[in-house]
């Protein structure tokens, strides 16, 4: 065999090009499908942070739709089994920042709509919440121990106690939702701005939300009261 | 009195960084493992083998003639050495020219085989050459229309480079800040050094070959083969990383403590970039075959079946599973398509150096078992020393001040 008889310039050519523009061609579906995976991952991420953020991202704190605020900055959402599931909301959890620990009521026990249920302790310093509905605790979320779960998803795995209701309709007047919550979550929020604006300056004027423990950057030493003065207990 | 205190400190220093902190009996205790034998039989045949060599010459210990003068010794240590060895400079560069900082935590081990494969690759070669003290001759000459003369001036260089990179742990190992300071400042301009003698000297050990275009089956033979040569030290550098990565992260875990490092999201990304190369240079190499006119040999013959192998099995194989793994995020699926990758390189400068080399000699060149056994032995003394620094020495595990500062 001499080698080289086999291809003569024409068809070598021909081949040649369409072999470059079917690489091309084939390389963009190639490319898309390396990166895919990572680029779906992403999209996914994010819409689950829209949908958990509510319609109000471009606010400080947030609040999904379908939760009932307490002025108190508890919130209660029916569980579908009768049961009513209750948190703090995201500006409670940042305004708190974490603590040490998070007192729950214990099952079987009676709370009632604007009386304090959950004591938040850190070191000598107590913060009481109110529950936002009447009723017998059923249930407390084991996930509430383990350090963050409220703070980090104050809407969802980090609810803090189930409650079968006693007179949910007439607690539920009582309490915002939609609009309404959103609403009340700015005013809390322009009002904590009010306060920090001395101290807190670089941090609302960068654009940034509050950072958590809010409460403690405005005011190292009484930052119990600050709270409880917000969470009216 | 002085000199009592002088000896135990010299004593506890020894016993700390050389024997690991234990004593003696100890240390010798714990080198009885299994592959330890494995190795010290290798070694103990291995290194009188090359010492008879240099006493006996070539024809006593190779099979190597007057039509085949390139061996294992070029084929596997040389050639194969060298491409696997190019870990260190393709991370080196994604580290501190592209600042791909995530990557920095393989750099040095990379950087570490590197350097070991380029020495063990240099020994190979002292091997085949003989009289290495008229190897200095090479710098006297003016052979700038040799490719040797650029492989033989880029690979000392290189080695050069790759020595100093690797200064930098072995003088913070020895606790010499006013060594390893200045050489940590000049990393980048290393790493860019690196590069360049790294790619001129892969791409030089592809162009030996541009003068035998009748002696190189016309399948792998190209004009662009330094181009190829230059691609595969490319692949072999990324699939090196993450092969030697997953295995030194399940010896050296006790390294890595304290040490959080996402082995598995930085051998996804690597396999992302190992993808696209490996998928990018199958269909160069069919260009080459187009424009070599060679397109009748494939599938023709025991060598046109080979080559489909090579191709198929070797490249678009493991260029579709790193595909795969990147994209589930499957870090095993990516570390299989690793393995296959390397076995693809290697395959490839066997395929080149040996097997597809001189094909029409009825009288085709087979290694002798001693020079094989050398091959064996160089690539245990080079897994024998990885082994022994990465224990020792700030590779794996951040160096005390940095990481004090952390």
């Amino acid at each position: 065999m001499t080698g080289h008889e086999f291809l003569s310039t024409y068809p070598a050519k021909l081949l040649e090009y369409t072999l470059g523009v079917g690489y091309l061609l084939l390389f963009i579906p190639f490319w898309r499908y390396v990166r895919g995976g990572q680029a779906v991952r992403v999209a996914a991420t994010a819409r689950r942070a829209v949908r958990a953020a509510g319609a109000t991202a471009t606010s400080w704190f947030t609040v999904p739709d379908g939760v009932l605020l307490h002025p108190g900055h508890t919130w209660a959402r029916p569980a579908g089994d009768g049961l009513v599931e209750v948190g703090l909301d995201d500006f409670a959890a940042r305004l708190l920042g974490p603590v040490e620990r998070m007192g729950l009521p214990p099952p079987g026990s009676a709370v009632a709509q604007g009386s304090p249920a959950l004591l938040a302790r850190d070191g000598d310093k107590l913060v009481p919440l109110v529950s936002p509905v009447d009723g017998t605790v059923a249930e407390v979320n084991p996930a509430v121990e383990r350090e963050g779960a409220w703070q980090e998803e104050p809407y969802g795995a980090g609810w803090l106690f189930k409650v079968r209701p006693t007179r949910l309709p007439s607690n539920a007047r009582q309490l915002f939702s939609g609009a309404a919550a959103r609403r009340w979550l700015e005013q809390a929020g322009e009002s904590l701005a009010a306060r920090a604006a001395p101290r807190l300056g670089a941090v609302l004027q960068d654009g940034g939300a509050p950072v958590p423990g809010i409460a403690r950057e405005l005011s190292p030493e009484r930052w119990d009261e600050l709270c409880r003065e917000y969470f009216r207990s | 009195m002085t000199s009592a205190v002088a000896a135990e400190a010299r004593g506890s220093w020894f016993q700390e960084k050389i024997l690991l902190g234990m004593r003696p009996g100890e240390y010798l205790r714990s080198l009885l493992t299994p592959f330890n034998g494995v190795a010290a039989f290798i070694c103990m045949v291995g290194v009188p083998l090359l010492l008879y060599r240099f006493y006996a010459g070539l024809g006593a210990t190779t099979n190597l003639s007057q039509t085949q003068p390139w061996g294992v010794w070029i084929g596997f240590d040389m050639m194969t050495g060298i491409a696997l060895a190019a870990g260190g400079f393709t991370i080196g560069a994604a580290v501190e020219i592209f600042g791909l900082e995530e990557y920095h935590a393989i750099e040095r081990p990379a950087i570490l085989t590197g350097f070991l494969g380029y020495l063990m690759a240099v020994v190979g070669l002292i091997a085949d050459l003989g009289k290495p003290w008229n190897m200095v001759q090479i710098f006297a000459q003016n052979g700038t229309r040799s490719v040797l003369f650029e492989v033989a001036w880029c690979v000392v260089c290189y080695t050069l480079v790759l020595s100093l990179e690797f200064a930098v742990p072995f003088f913070e190992w020895l606790g010499l800040r006013r060594l390893y300071q200045p050489l940590r400042k000049i990393l980048l301009a290393l790493t860019v050094l690196s590069v360049m003698f790294s790619s001129m000297h892969q791409s030089a050990l592809g162009s030996l070959f541009i003068i035998a275009p009748g002696k190189l089956h016309p399948l792998w033979w190209s004009p662009w083969i330094f181009a190829f040569f230059f691609i595969t030290a490319v692949i072999a550098g990324i699939s090196m990383v993450i092969v030697e990565s997953s295995i030194s992260h399940r010896i050296f875990a006790s390294q890595l403590r304290g040490h959080h490092v996402d082995a598995d999201a930085l051998t996804i990304g690597l396999g992302k970039a190992g993808a696209v190369v490996l998928f990018a240079y199958f269909f160069l190499k069919l260009q080459g075959v187009i424009d070599n006119h060679a397109w009748g040999y494939i599938g023709q013959g025991f060598l046109g079946k080979w080559w489909l192998v090579e191709m198929l099995g070797f490249v678009l194989l493991p260029s579709l599973l790193y595909a795969w793994g990147a994209r589930h995020r499957r870090a095993d699926v990516v570390r299989v398509a690793g393995v296959i990758a390397v076995l693809g390189i290697i395959l490839n400068r066997v395929n080149v150096s040996m097997v597809a080399w001189d094909y029409e000699n009825p009288d085709h060149y087979l290694p002798s078992w001693m020079e094989l056994w050398v091959s064996l032995t160089l690539v245990t003394i080079g897994v024998l020393a990885f082994r022994w620094i990465v224990l020792r020495m700030p590779v794996l595990r951040e160096p005390a001040d940095l990481a004090a500062e952390h």
